[in-house]
């Protein structure tokens, strides 16, 4: 487990300019696929499911997690290890992810997203038969 | 998107070769040294010693009545995490389970946590290990530890003598 990998890191790539202000977070992600889906899991610690947003467009999937800061702005800060701040990500999806049935739910801080495979993209068993 | 996981390439021991062979020894074994305890003023960070490669990460704040620290962990479950207090230590340990007993199943991203953690704060003399409370909520583990009431700031007027 490389040390690095402990950290959250922070967005450093170009985005439009952002009405919230405050270091943008990008989540660590777990991404499996399963036979008829793929399943995201995203950690965003603090966030609620009312401040997530998931957007799709053009191929696009976007989340961003609302995360408001835990503590007033005149703090007695004794360690500050991590910041906290917004979590976003984007991902390309295929065609082969069915855009209309993307759920989404979330749990004690990790974020599951479940894109279901389209119907031509599902693995499927051809039964061998013998003659 | 970048997802090759950021990393510090730069090290002191990689320099041109061509000096002397015991040159190079010493340079390889201080940076060997270096790497692992971590060099104050390099570029590397230290597994042992930097806060930052501990897991997980606090944030620790102080009010006039009690100190709070703060840990990111996602995922966990209520019975996976323990906290004690000993002496003047409060030792948050625990083991975030994976949900991926399937093994089998096709990891494209992998790079959450998982696995066994432990912190261990050392409390300042003005804490009370005796009322501390611990709470978890949206994947962040808040515990508070009270300050005795001596503690406290106390005001003492200056009289006139």
């Amino acid at each position: 487990m490389s040390d690095t990998a402990l950290e959250k890191r922070v967005m450093t790539t170009d985005q439009p300019e952002r009405t919230r202000s405050g270091r943008t977070y990008i989540p660590a992600v777990d991404i499996v696929e399963k036979d008829d889906e793929l399943l995201l899991m995203a950690d965003v610690p603090g966030a609620k499911a009312e401040g997530i947003d998931i957007q799709y467009e053009r191929g696009e999937l976007t989340l961003t997690a609302r995360v408001d800061s835990r503590q007033p702005e005149q703090t007695n800060w004794l360690a500050c290890e991590y910041g906290v701040g917004d979590f976003v990500r984007t991902f390309q999806v295929g065609e082969g992810v069915d855009a209309a049935r993307i759920e989404a739910e979330v749990s004690n801080g990790v974020l599951t997203l479940h894109l279901p495979k389209a119907e031509a993209a599902k693995t499927r068993k051809i039964a061998v038969k013998t003659t | 998107m970048d997802l090759v996981p950021w990393r510090n390439k730069r090290r002191r021991g990689d320099r041109d070769t061509g000096e002397h062979p015991l040159a190079r020894l010493r340079d390889e074994m201080e940076s060997v040294f270096e790497r692992f305890f971590g060099n104050p003023w390099g570029t590397g960070r230290s597994p042992l010693l930097s806060p930052t490669a501990a897991f997980p990460q606090l944030d620790l704040t102080e009010s006039d009545s009690d100190l709070t620290i703060r840990a990111e962990l996602p995922g966990l479950r209520l019975e996976d995490v323990k906290l004690e207090v000993s002496g003047n230590c409060l030792r948050i340990t625990g083991e975030k389970s994976a949900e991926r007993e399937d093994q089998g199943r096709d990891y494209h991203y992998s790079e959450r946590q998982f696995g066994a953690f432990s912190r261990t704060v050392q409390l300042p003399a003005a804490a009370d290990p005796n009322k501390v409370d611990a709470t978890y909520k949206d994947g962040v583990l808040t515990v508070k530890i009270a300050k005795h009431p001596d503690a406290k700031p106390k005001r003492i007027k200056v009289r006139n003598a």
